[in-house]
């Protein structure tokens, strides 16, 4: 069993050649159960990235804490698994070892972790491609790479940040399928940060709604569609009535940044 | 449209044929030369301060057969390595940890920033008092004027590693060592093979300064024996085999860094 608990954690980034201190996160909770496929929503700058980035050991909280399983976060760690909207391949590493890598770093010898890798590129659609290197590679097929590599590792929970967001529309949506496909295959605890709100419901059980300036929980929004998804939904009247209510929260969100910008 | 037509047409980054690059390249050798024989052949230079090309080869050939100049090549070239490897063993550790960590470029970065401007060839009187006439010094040459550029090039390659790749290594659960080892490493190393090559050129600048001064073997000592002789023809085929030397092993570095590292042309 898989729980992960934000407990009043808040970021303040400290004052910088005489600008006053930014308050990127308020003091927030949320907790995110077993197999959870949890999505956050917000505009730019609501500090949905710095929560991740928290979660992931990447960022430390200026206040409250994070617990895995009861075990407090205080760096980044193989059983948090990452994905990011950069590509962050390793340029020196072919696809199969990019994926091996976490198991590389671990010690398991390299039959079996070719073994691991291969299975995953195999589930990501990417036989053939296994000695590629990264540079050869396009857009989605890097984060199609970069999502198995954090897979292979295991993780007790996968943290996306926007992992599609550089990609075009038609590769997003082959994506989106592809990910939620592998959740539903293999039920995996998932937090997605995103600022499509389309995404956020076809992908989440939950989507969480965050405001900007200061970043704070706005409101929480259970998806009650039925699994296994497929791309039809997001014509059903019920996806667009969620996609609505989302649009209206989303939309005075936009409004308040664009009036401080 | 753009018409490309006319090949003498230039436009900003516009590339080259692989044919076309050879062609303009020597053809710049042969305008050289040209100008070289103009000057000397038409009478414009005396003969005491310029030999002719002609002139030049004669007393290449010369040197090569019956002097034993191929052993004086031999002598420079070992010191280059030599005193270049040297350098490289040390430099390189020392720049990785110091690009890694910062609290050791603070330490360090301060006194090899001073130390790289202290000219290698001001060291050679305090060097032959130190370690007299022999090899050593002339290796010690060759790393002094080395080392320091090595450590601080390499300190800044390795400190712009790309801090997402250090970032997504970490998520993976790399520890403090698995970073350096497979992640600062592999991405610096196409860049400090670079660096290398390039000091590598330097380095042979530094190798004739020594051997102009109290040595009795190598090319620069060839080059001060001719000068005693007013032999120009010799002198002017000494740097020509250097510059050769330098052209040959710059290609030779780049094509094993080509090798080396296939992922950066792929």
């Amino acid at each position: 069993m898989t729980v992960l608990r934000i407990e009043q954690v808040s970021r303040t980034f400290p004052a910088r050649h005489g600008n006053a201190p930014t308050r990127a996160l308020e003091p927030t909770d949320l907790t995110i159960g077993n197999n959870d496929f949890v999505t956050i929503l917000g505009p730019s700058g609501c500090g949905k990235s710095t929560l991740l980035r928290i979660v992931a050991g990447l960022d430390r909280p200026t206040s409250g804490r994070v617990t895995l399983d009861g075990r407090e976060v205080t760096g980044p760690g193989a059983d948090r698994g990452m994905v990011f909207q950069s590509y962050t391949l390793f340029p020196w590493l072919t696809v199969r070892e990019n994926i091996a890598f976490g198991l590389r770093e671990r010690g398991v010898p390299e039959a079996e972790r070719n073994k691991v890798a291969d299975a995953f590129i195999r589930q990501v659609g990417l036989a053939g491609f296994e000695n590629h290197w990264p540079k050869q590679l396009s857009g989605g097929m890097q984060q199609r790479t970069a999502i198995a590599r954090a897979l292979a590792n295991d993780p007790k929970i996968l943290l996306l940040d926007e992992p599609f967001g550089a990609l075009d529309n038609q590769t997003r949506a082959l994506m989106q399928e592809m990910l939620l496909g592998i959740w539903e295959r293999d039920q995996k605890t998932v937090l997605f940060v995103t600022h499509d709100i389309e995404e956020a419901i076809f992908l989440g059980s939950r989507v969480i709604v965050m405001s900007a300036r200061p970043g704070r929980i706005k409101a929480e929004i259970a998806v009650d569609l039925p699994h296994p998804r497929s791309y039809k939904i997001k014509t059903t009247p019920e996806f667009v009535q969620l996609k609505e209510r989302l649009v209206e929260e989303i939309r005075t969100e936009a409004l308040k940044v664009a009036e401080h910008a | 449209m753009i018409d490309h037509s006319d090949h003498l047409s230039m436009r900003p980054l516009d590339s080259v044929t692989s044919k076309q690059r050879v062609a303009y390249g020597l053809a710049f050798f042969i305008l050289f030369v040209a100008l070289w024989s103009w000057a000397t052949f038409g009478g414009h230079v005396s003969k005491t301060f310029l030999a002719n090309p002609l002139t030049m080869v004669q007393e290449g050939y010369d040197l090569l057969v019956k002097q034993g100049f191929v052993f004086d090549i031999g002598m420079t070239i070992w010191r280059v390595v030599g005193g270049f490897a040297l350098a490289a063993i040390i430099a390189v550790p020392l720049g990785v940890l110091m690009g890694a960590y910062k609290p050791i470029e603070a330490f360090l970065e301060p006194f090899v920033s001073f130390a790289r401007y202290l000219p290698a060839s001001a060291f050679i009187p305090l060097l032959i008092l130190w370690a007299g006439i022999g090899e050593l010094q002339k290796l010690l040459v060759i790393f002094i004027g080395s080392v320091f550029q090595v450590i601080l090039m390499v300190a800044v390659t390795v400190g712009a590693t790309r801090r997402d790749l250090v970032e997504a290594a970490y998520t993976l659960g790399a520890s403090d060592r698995g970073i350096i080892r497979r992640v600062l490493l592999p991405s610096s190393a196409p860049e400090i093979a670079e660096i290398l090559r390039l000091v590598l050129g330097w380095a042979w600048t530094y190798v004739i300064v020594a051997e102009l001064i109290g040595s009795s073997s190598g090319i620069g000592h060839m080059i001060t024996d001719s000068q005693a002789l007013l032999n120009t023809g010799q002198i002017i085929f000494g740097i020509i085999v250097i510059g050769l030397i330098g052209l040959l092993s710059d290609f030779m570095f780049k094509a094993f860094n080509a090798w080396l590292f296939p992922w950066r042309l792929a």
